[in-house]
């Protein structure tokens, strides 16, 4: 493992895999950008609790174990054991709401690897990491077309 | 197969630091709002200190030498 691992959680209404999203991430894969590492269908009932599911087109029967394994448990008393005491702890439990159906998945970002090798070599921290909204990257769409003419 | 979500430590790409996407977290949330940390615990009053002392030497408890050992410490 060379590269920062992202989790992805993507919720569903009504869970449809054409098998386009794991397409463009084999593209990536090929191409050393991004390694996906596992990918978990997951479903929440109306009282919170989480059952996993199968994924419907998986080539492997192995698919999820891993992300299962990281970002849970089997054992209800283990639930909150762990919570970082800073409060900068998470869980899918935030993040899924009850009565919903998401995919989780770990993705290993290859070409990142360098870019946080040097930041930390220069001795810098990251304080903040998030993405523009799409009003804003249309904004500087923008920006740049008008310095282009 | 049922899943009970973990607690996971948030992080940024550089994993350097924690990941609070911008916010406080709830202890820096607190440090910046009580600057001068948090109250010190009251000393206790050294006279009931003293008043409790004696009464245990009168009832017995303590010896002489305890007595005056305490009441210098309970003095410091």
């Amino acid at each position: 493992m060379t590269g920062p691992v992202q989790v992805v959680v993507v919720g569903f209404e009504r869970p449809a895999f054409s098998g386009e999203v794991m397409a463009e991430l084999d593209r990536l894969g090929q191409a050393g950008t991004v390694r996906l590492l596992d990918v978990l269908l997951l479903a929440r009932a109306d009282d919170g609790t989480f059952e996993t599911l199968p994924m419907p087109t998986s080539p492997s029967p192995g698919l999820g174990i891993l992300a299962a394994e990281i970002l849970g448990g089997a054992d209800p008393s283990a639930e909150d054991a762990s919570e970082p005491p800073d409060g900068s702890g998470w869980s899918l439990a935030d993040a899924i709401p009850a009565g919903g159906t998401a995919a989780v998945a770990l993705i290993e970002h290859l070409w990142a690897a360098p870019l946080r090798d040097a930041i930390q070599r220069s001795g810098g921290t990251a304080l903040e990491e998030t993405w523009l909204a799409r009003e804003d990257v249309e904004r500087l769409t923008g920006l740049m077309e008008q310095r282009e003419t | 197969m049922l899943l009970v979500p973990r607690q996971l430590r948030r992080s940024g790409m550089t994993g350097s630091v924690p990941y609070y996407g911008g916010r406080f977290t709830p202890a820096q949330a607190w440090a910046a709002s009580h600057p001068s940390g948090p109250p010190a615990r009251p000393r206790p009053d050294s006279r009931d200190t003293e008043e409790a002392l004696r009464h245990l030497r009168e009832s017995g408890v303590l010896t002489a030498e305890e007595y005056d050992e305490l009441r210098a410490r309970a003095r410091r």
